[in-house]
């Protein structure tokens, strides 16, 4: 509470065109947002660009913004939108969300090699998936926002994202089926 | 690959997503910071342009609805070219009237004369 009370103090300052609360808000909210739009759009490079993009939508938008949801939240909508945006102007999906992953070295422990392994793999998994279960499954998994910032960053009812997450769940488990052994 | 168990699944996608949650970039503030300045010079510029457009536009507009327009031209060319015919008539017609105050002068036919004389 206390974060979303700085959020919007910091707000109102970057409304009257303070430069130094906004470098403050960047400091806050980048990291997430970055990794967010990484696995979105599977390059860092891309990723800081509309991370960039999206903190240029906030300044401008300062004066009209009310805080009916949690910044956060109004950044991951925004990130998205340019997500969304940016896929119309590539005309083709993220080619692959491992570009910054580390190769599993030689030297690594035996173990080691395994965890990346599969942590490739389920990048490559999240990578196929289509635009709204990848999205609500990041949000969830990766970010852990709740259904209904989830809902509020989509712009679409709770039942939607449950219904995505889901399929979601599903289809990442056929994708990862070689490496799991059957439910009991 | 020995096969985890797939009980293990969640767990699994949720450590490996988590990793990648969240990205720390040495300088993205400065930087963000820099691109929203152009943006705010960029925008101030294309304000002003359009505020210019729109003062010029208005002087046009004033320049060329302040001019008479073809008709009135027109009319005025009339009521000119007018009255320089109504000048020029009213000389013929002054000129007329000096000559209406001319006695005409008629030669008396002969037998008029004649009969004057007959009579006499």
């Amino acid at each position: 509470m206390a974060d979303e009370e700085e959020d919007r103090r910091l707000m109102a300052l970057v409304a009257d065109g303070d430069d130094d609360a906004l470098r403050l808000l960047v400091h806050r909210h980048h990291g997430r947002l970055v990794g967010y739009l990484r696995s979105e759009v599977g390059s860092q490079a891309t990723a800081e660009e509309l991370a960039m993009e999206v903190f240029i939508r906030l300044h401008r938008a300062a004066g009209r913004w009310r805080p009916d949801a949690k910044l956060s939240t109004y950044l991951i909508h925004i990130a998205r939108n340019l997500v969304l945006n940016e896929w119309r102007r590539r005309s083709r999906k993220p080619t692959s969300a491992l570009e910054s992953a580390p190769e599993p070295g030689d030297s690594a422990p035996e173990s080691g090699r395994r965890v990346l392994e599969l942590e490739e793999a389920f990048a490559r998994a999240v990578a196929q998936l289509p635009e709204e279960q990848r999205t609500a499954i990041l949000l969830l998994v990766q970010q852990e926002m709740p259904y209904e910032e989830i809902a509020t960053a989509m712009g679409c009812p709770v039942s939607s994202v449950k219904t995505w997450i889901h399929r979601a769940r599903c289809r990442l488990k056929e994708l990862m089926s070689d490496f799991y052994g059957p439910e009991t | 690959m020995e096969r985890r168990p797939a009980e293990h699944f969640d767990r699994d996608l949720s450590a490996a997503l988590v990793r990648g949650r969240s990205v720390s970039v040495p300088g993205l503030a400065d930087r963000t910071v820099s691109a929203v300045r152009a943006d705010r010079l960029r925008r101030t510029v294309i304000r002003w342009g359009s505020g210019l457009s729109a003062a010029a536009a208005c002087l046009v507009a004033v320049l060329v609805l302040g001019d008479p327009s073809e008709e009135s031209l027109i009319v005025e060319a009339r009521s000119v070219v007018a009255a320089e015919e109504s000048a020029q008539f009213q000389e013929l017609l002054s000129l007329a009237d000096d000559l209406a105050l001319l006695k005409p002068v008629i030669e008396r036919p002969a037998l008029v004369d004649d009969l004057a004389g007959g009579g006499s």
